[in-house]
Formats: structure tokens, sequence, C-alpha cells
């Protein structure tokens, strides 16, 4: 894996009290056992996905917490688009998220791509913002990984992380993760994640109404 | 016969028997067994030597998906290490088949040294850094900023035409190296550096703190680096030039070293046609075997992953495609279609 560094955003963060932590994850008193056995079980489901890591509600991690190095930080890159400024580039197989400048230019960042973020392909507009999301884990993910809450309230806890960007009327949405090393990789579940400091920064550029066009390397 | 049709036919047969035509280097590097390609002597993502003596590089890979295209085994190549200065003519000599090593394309280098370029497999070109509480965005924003670069390369002038064409007031500082230019950055005695792009992103991994330095995403200069052949052999060079156009098209297909194999069960003609399904009297044409392409793209994956692999997000150096991106991704990378 490349080399990246994780430290907190110099700007425009919610001032919650978090915790910055890294590590195996902070699970509830009481789910960790279940939580243990349901990971193997998400583990053996997905077993195409690159970066197997089942979602782990209740670890506080990264609320404040933005890809400082390598080449999943944000950056401003060289970028051909007759796409307006503003207008959002998800390319799935590359693993980045652009947001177009103009004058051939792209703010990109570093993004992990879950399951859902694959199914799908095609123009959308940004529907909804929310700040710290509440979580409503689909049917299927919670087939999948049984010990999932079936509600979470928002908050640094919560794998939806700090901001979420939702997109049309699909299911699908642009959002945190309180899983900062799952960026750059294939995951097992979700659509489009950030690390929290960067969703912030992504939420505070784009407006509702914003076009997203989601695109996958071309299949064989 | 008039004096000048005699000529004519006397040119004629010489030609013919001067140039050797549809034998020559493809042959020679099947009777040796292995391919002879000139890299770099060591050049961080592009060509570099591992302790057990083996090569990996962007520049390295080039040459072990032409060895997989001739002989389906991306092993047989035998690499020779070249200086700047010795590079073309260790091509021009024969002692190597193919020199992959990060050289710029220029009309002096085909026209004056007869050598072809087989195309371009990075576009190259200078870019300047920035620290990061510079908040500058874009390249014509530094002005009054002062600015190091390395004397005698192309990058001294490069900046000041640039500049001055932008109207833009910057105080060149001149080092005698790399190293000096770099720790002139370092210390805060310029506040910009010029480089070529790809030695910005080597130069920024030795600085005490990389994360505090930005590459801006301007490129003002062309640099087109590619492959090169001697231009004795068209044969030969329509050869390195299609496996390169390969890799390019394979990346556009969404064919992949890890679905190559599958690729040959795919319905899309353009795909059926890429590994040699269909088709079948391409690769034949270029002196190889029908799934040529997909031999190369086997060996060391398309375009896309030899770039991310190698220079790009998987890789110390983490360049961006930016230019180096497929046309259709917001990059300029076109290769013509194989049919």
């Amino acid at each position: 894996m490349t080399p990246r560094r994780f430290l907190p955003c110099r700007s425009s963060c919610s001032g919650l009290p978090v915790t910055p932590r890294r590590g195996t994850g902070f699970f509830l008193a009481g789910l960790a056992v279940l939580a243990l056995s349901g990971a193997a079980q998400g583990r053996q489901q997905a077993a195409p996905i690159s970066m197997d890591i089942g979602d782990e509600p209740g670890r506080v991690a990264t609320a404040e917490q933005i890809v400082e190095e390598g080449p999943f930080a944000r950056q401003l890159v060289f970028f051909r688009s007759s796409e307006p400024a503003g207008t959002i580039v998800i390319h799935t197989s590359e693993r980045f998220l652009y947001v177009v400048q103009g004058n051939n230019r792209a703010l990109r960042y570093g993004i992990g791509v879950g399951r859902e973020g694959f199914q799908w392909s095609g123009l959308v507009r940004v529907s909804r913002k929310a700040e710290w999301p509440d979580w409503t884990p689909p049917p299927e993910m919670i087939a999948r990984q049984p010990y999932l809450p079936r509600f979470m309230a928002g908050g640094p806890g919560n794998p939806m992380g700090a901001r979420a960007l939702y997109l049309g009327s699909t299911v699908y949405r642009i959002h945190g993760t309180n899983q900062p090393e799952t960026i750059g990789h294939a995951v097992s579940s979700g659509c489009f994640r950030l690390a929290n400091g960067d969703v912030i920064d992504l939420f505070e550029r784009i407006a509702v109404g914003a076009k997203v066009i989601i695109r996958h390397g071309a299949s064989i | 016969m008039p004096i000048g049709f005699r000529a004519f036919a006397l040119a004629g047969t010489l030609f013919a028997a001067t140039l050797p035509a549809f034998s020559g280097t493809l042959d020679d590097v099947r009777k040796r067994g292995n391919l002879v390609c000139g890299v770099s002597m060591g050049l961080l993502g592009f060509s570099e030597q591992k302790p057990d003596g083996s090569w990996t590089g962007f520049d390295v890979d080039f040459c072990r998906a032409l060895a997989a295209v001739i002989f389906d085994d991306p092993k047989k190549v035998t690499f020779q290490p070249l200086s700047a200065l010795d590079r073309f003519d260790a091509l021009k000599a024969g002692k190597i088949d193919i020199l992959s090593r990060n050289s710029t394309w220029t009309l002096d280098r085909e026209a004056g040294l007869g050598l072809l370029f087989a195309g371009v497999n990075f576009y190259d070109g200078q870019g300047f850094m920035i620290r990061r509480d510079n908040r500058a965005v874009s390249a014509l924003e530094l002005n009054r900023t002062r600015v190091c670069v390395q004397a005698g390369t192309t990058n001294a002038q490069g900046a000041s035409e640039f500049f001055s064409t932008n109207s833009i007031t910057a105080e060149l500082k001149t080092f005698p190296d790399g190293p000096s230019t770099l720790r002139g950055f370092e210390t805060g005695e310029c506040d910009v550096m010029t480089a070529d792009n790809s030695g910005l992103f080597a130069e920024r991994l030795r600085l005490a703190r990389s994360s505090e330095a930005v590459i801006l995403p301007d490129i003002v200069s062309k640099e087109p680096l590619g492959p090169v052949v001697r231009n004795d052999d068209v044969r030969w060079y329509t050869l390195v030039r299609w496996v390169n156009f390969a890799l390019i098209n394979a990346e556009e297909l969404g064919v992949t070293s890890a679905n190559v194999n599958e690729a040959k069960r795919s319905a899309k003609p353009d795909v059926r046609r890429f590994v040699g399904m269909d088709g079948t009297d391409l690769g034949p044409k270029l002196g190889v075997t029908a799934d040529w392409a997909a031999r190369a793209v086997a060996a060391v994956g398309n375009y896309g992953e030899i770039y991310e692999r190698n220079v790009g997000s998987k890789s110390r150096l983490g360049i961006p495609r930016g230019l180096n991106q497929l046309w259709t991704e917001g990059g300029i990378l076109y290769a013509p279609p194989i049919r």
C-alpha cells in the first residue's frame, strides 16, 4: 500500500470533540462478539472485493481527518472536460472523485468505492445535502453483516461519516467514513466514501443541483 | 535508353539492395532468443534495478510487453543501462534493439540522428512546485516569486520564456545540480521549484515534509517521451509502434491483466479483435501471432495498470494521470484502432 498519513484538517472542521484513533476499531461494548462473527461472514460473501472490511458502527476514528499525503490526497490536477465548473466526475476504477474547475483542471479527491458504488453509472444531480447523516442500513447489507444496527443516528461513530451528498432519487450517495484507511480501495459496502475532513471540504464546494457523472472503466 | 531512365533503374536496384526489407531486427531478436532493451541507469518509477538484479519501471515494462508479444515471455529481455550521452549511439550501433529510456521525441533526433520514435507513452513537460501555504492554483499566479531551477537544463530557458510571455516578474535562481536546486527550495531560498513534471514528483519525495509541497497542474512545455528504434527497419518500427497503441487501446477497451483470458469470450467486436479471436490476420501482418496484444496485456497489464503501478497512484511517485489519461477521461492519450 502507498504511504499515507492522516492528520487533522486545518479548517472547516466541525469542532466536535473527537479523539483521532487508528487501529482495529472501536466497538461498542456488547456488540464486539457479534461484530467479529459478522465480519467473518461478510468476508466470505465479498470475495471479489479487494479490501474487505465490514462496517464498524460505533468506531470513533476520524471525524476531522483528511488524506494528507500520497496520491489519494486532495489535489488540483490537469483534467480536460467539457463539463461546467462545479460538476463532479466520479471514476470508480481509478478511485478518484473530480470536481471540475474549468481551464483544464479539476480538484481530485481519493475515494473508497463500495459494492453499491459499482452498480450504476451515468448522470445524476445532487438532490440533498446532510451533515452527520443518520444511517439506515438497507436489508441487503443487514443480510451480509447481521450485526449492524437497524438505525444509527448521525455522529462521529457513524459509518456515513461527517457529510453526505444524496444523488438524485437513487439510494446512492457520496459520504464520509469512520474508516479512512479504506480510501483508494474497493470496499464491501457503501457508495463513494471520502475521509471525513475531505467530505467536509467537498460539501462546502458543491450545491444542491450540481451534476454528478459516475463512470466505471470499460467492461469487456 | 534515356540516361534519366537508366539512372532511375540503377537507383532502384541499389535501393532494393541496401534496404533489408522484411527482415532485420525482429528476426535477429528471434534468433538471439531475447530482446535487448536500452534503459536509463536508474530513474525512480521508470527504470530501477533491484538488489537481485531484476528491473522494474514504466520504461522497463514497455520492453517486457514487446518481449511478451514476440516470445510470449516477458522475461526474455536483457536490459542495457545507458547514460543520456551514450543512448542514441548504442541504438545506432545496433547494441540494443530498442531504446526505452525517457527520451524526448524531437525533430533533430529523428531527422538528424536517423532514428524513429515509435510513439509517445508519457507526456512529460515542465511544471512548478510550490509550498502549500502559497495558495497559488495556477502557474500564472507566480508573479513576484523566486524560482529555483537547475542550470544548463531546458527548464531555465523554459521558465524564463513562460514568465515573459505571461508578464510575470519572477527571479530565477540557478543551481548547479538537482540536489542543490531542491535544497534551495527546501530552505526557503526560493518560493518555487521548476523542472520536468516527472522529476518534480521524484524530488518531492526527498523533502523532509513532502506533504508541505504542492505541484501545480500546469505543464508549460512539451517533453513527449517514447520508445525509439533505428530508421532502417520499418517493419520493426511498426511492431513497436503498435505494441504501444495496443497497451493504450487495452485500457480503453477495459482489457486488463486480470480479465484478458475472459476477454477471449467477449461478444464485443473491438475486444474480440484485440485478443485475436477475430481479425486473426492482423497479428501476422505485424510478423507476430494473432493473440499478440493479449500476450502483452497478460504480461504487464494495460497502459493504465503500467502507469499506476510504476509512477501513478499505486507507486511512491503518485503522479496524477493528467495528460497521460485516455482522451475519453480527461487526458490526451489516443491510439488508432486495431482493425
